[in-house]
């Protein structure tokens, strides 16, 4: 019981045209549908529900909220009596608030992030099929994303005043959500603040992360791709489409991921992430990066912080 | 490429005096990173992030796109504010850094030396 994994991210974005091409051209994902709301609903090809991103025409970028798929529906109605007892409020939103979708349990993380999980999304297979099918489609486009893998947010942290969002959230995740801790960033003059956490629910390094800033946003969402090949071409398509690209392709210490980030036409970060590192899983030993390491945690061949990296985001 | 080229103006960054020629189809932070300059710190290059924040002191500029509401109001719009990534210059360009920049969310491990002072 409990969460399965990440559902869908819902975007804002100033341009939905911009938006949309930019998911279908550069990352290979596909429109499913649209509302009257104008907002626009995407799917990779290798994911089996509806959709994974909703686009938002918005005054400005950044997330509306992340969504966790739980494997039962009366998974919610445990999951709520744990957050409300652990003294955060949740709405129980009816099925159809989102088109295909059934009923959300909404709640904000200590962090300000709007949070929901669901049981149900309809079913639409991928592009590959159930009986004997290709290791891929033909007529994919762009990077081919196989599907929406982790998201990372900036928690609100300001140790002078007391306020450490990232720790907050670490804690929710596990008291409430059952996620399990695999990396940390430690820092502060005794070296045990957590500046920066990576927790899992599946047996990826990450499900989420989450890290320290001036104020809560969205770092960036992220897609998984195969191999380190992958990512290389990820990004010719980004270099062939014009896309602004933040880091180019590298290797992360923290989760050994191998990785590009770039920016969505309203300036949302993107990362398209390949390599699975490592088994995740609740017993293995958390791994802790030091402070005067961080630089290559984040980046391990430079091991050199980028400041665009680390203090750009919506 | 080339065969009918834009016309080029000058830009230059009031606080640390830098300057560099940017063409009137190109946003001023594009043609200042095209030429590897520095003096507007650049983010996102998309208008959401708010990072390359400026007031345009002289000169004109025209709008290449949305600018995030969450970083430059319709107020300040009007009394000169814009993100640099998302306006072209139409003539010669004076303008000054406006983004608060953030503190940086590790401490001393973040190369703050390279955020221009504001």
């Amino acid at each position: 019981m409990g969460v399965l994994r990440i559902g869908h991210a819902s975007l804002r974005v100033m341009d939905i045209a911009a938006a949309v091409k930019h998911y279908e051209e550069v990352l290979g994902l596909k429109t499913v549908m649209k509302d009257n709301a104008g907002n626009v609903y995407l799917k990779c090809w290798d994911e089996w529900d509806k959709y994974s991103i909703i686009l938002t025409p918005s005054d400005r970028a950044g997330l509306n909220h992340v969504a966790y798929k739980v494997e039962k529906d009366e998974d919610l109605e445990a999951l709520q009596a744990r957050i409300e007892a652990w003294g955060i409020q949740t709405t129980l939103l009816p099925e159809g608030t989102l088109p295909s979708t059934g009923r959300m349990l909404q709640f904000n993380l200590p962090s300000g992030h709007e949070m929901r999980l669901y049981a149900m999304k309809e079913y639409v297979g991928t592009d590959v099929g159930t009986v004997n099918p290709d290791p891929w489609p033909d007529g994919i486009r762009g990077a081919g994303a196989h599907w929406l893998d982790h998201l990372l947010l900036m928690c609100e942290m300001n140790p002078e005043a007391g306020i450490n969002k990232v720790q907050d959230n670490t804690r929710f995740m596990k008291e409430c959500l059952d996620f399990f801790l695999t990396e940390q960033v430690l820092v502060g003059p005794q070296g045990d603040m957590q500046a920066a956490t990576w927790m899992a629910r599946t047996t990826t390094p990450h499900d989420i992360a989450f890290v320290g800033g001036p104020v809560s946003g969205l770092h960036h969402i992220a897609f998984f791709l195969d191999s380190w090949h992958d990512v290389l071409k990820a990004a010719d398509v980004m270099a062939k489409k014009k896309v602004k690209i933040d880091v180019a392709p590298t290797r992360h210490g923290i989760t050994r991921g191998e990785t590009i980030y770039f920016f969505d036409p309203s300036g949302n970060r993107n990362e398209t992430f390949a390599g699975l590192g490592y088994l995740a899983q609740p017993d293995r030993p958390v791994t802790t990066w030091s402070e005067d390491k961080l630089g290559s945690g984040i980046f391990f061949h430079t091991g050199e912080l980028v400041a665009s990296f680390t203090d750009v985001y919506t | 490429m080339g065969a009918n080229p834009c016309s080029q103006v000058r830009v230059s960054v009031s606080q640390t005096g830098d300057c560099f020629d940017c063409a009137t189809n190109e946003s001023l932070l594009a043609g200042m990173l095209r030429l590897g300059r520095k003096g507007i710190p650049a983010g996102c290059v998309n208008g959401g992030c708010g990072v390359c924040k400026v007031r345009i002191v002289e000169g004109a500029v025209q709008s290449l796109g949305p600018v995030s509401r969450a970083h430059v109001s319709t107020e300040e719009e009007a009394s000169g504010y814009t993100l640099a990534c998302r306006v072209a210059p139409t003539q010669a360009v004076c303008l000054e850094v406006a983004a608060r920049l953030r503190k940086p969310f590790l401490g001393s491990a973040t190369p703050v030396a390279q955020r221009p002072a504001n």
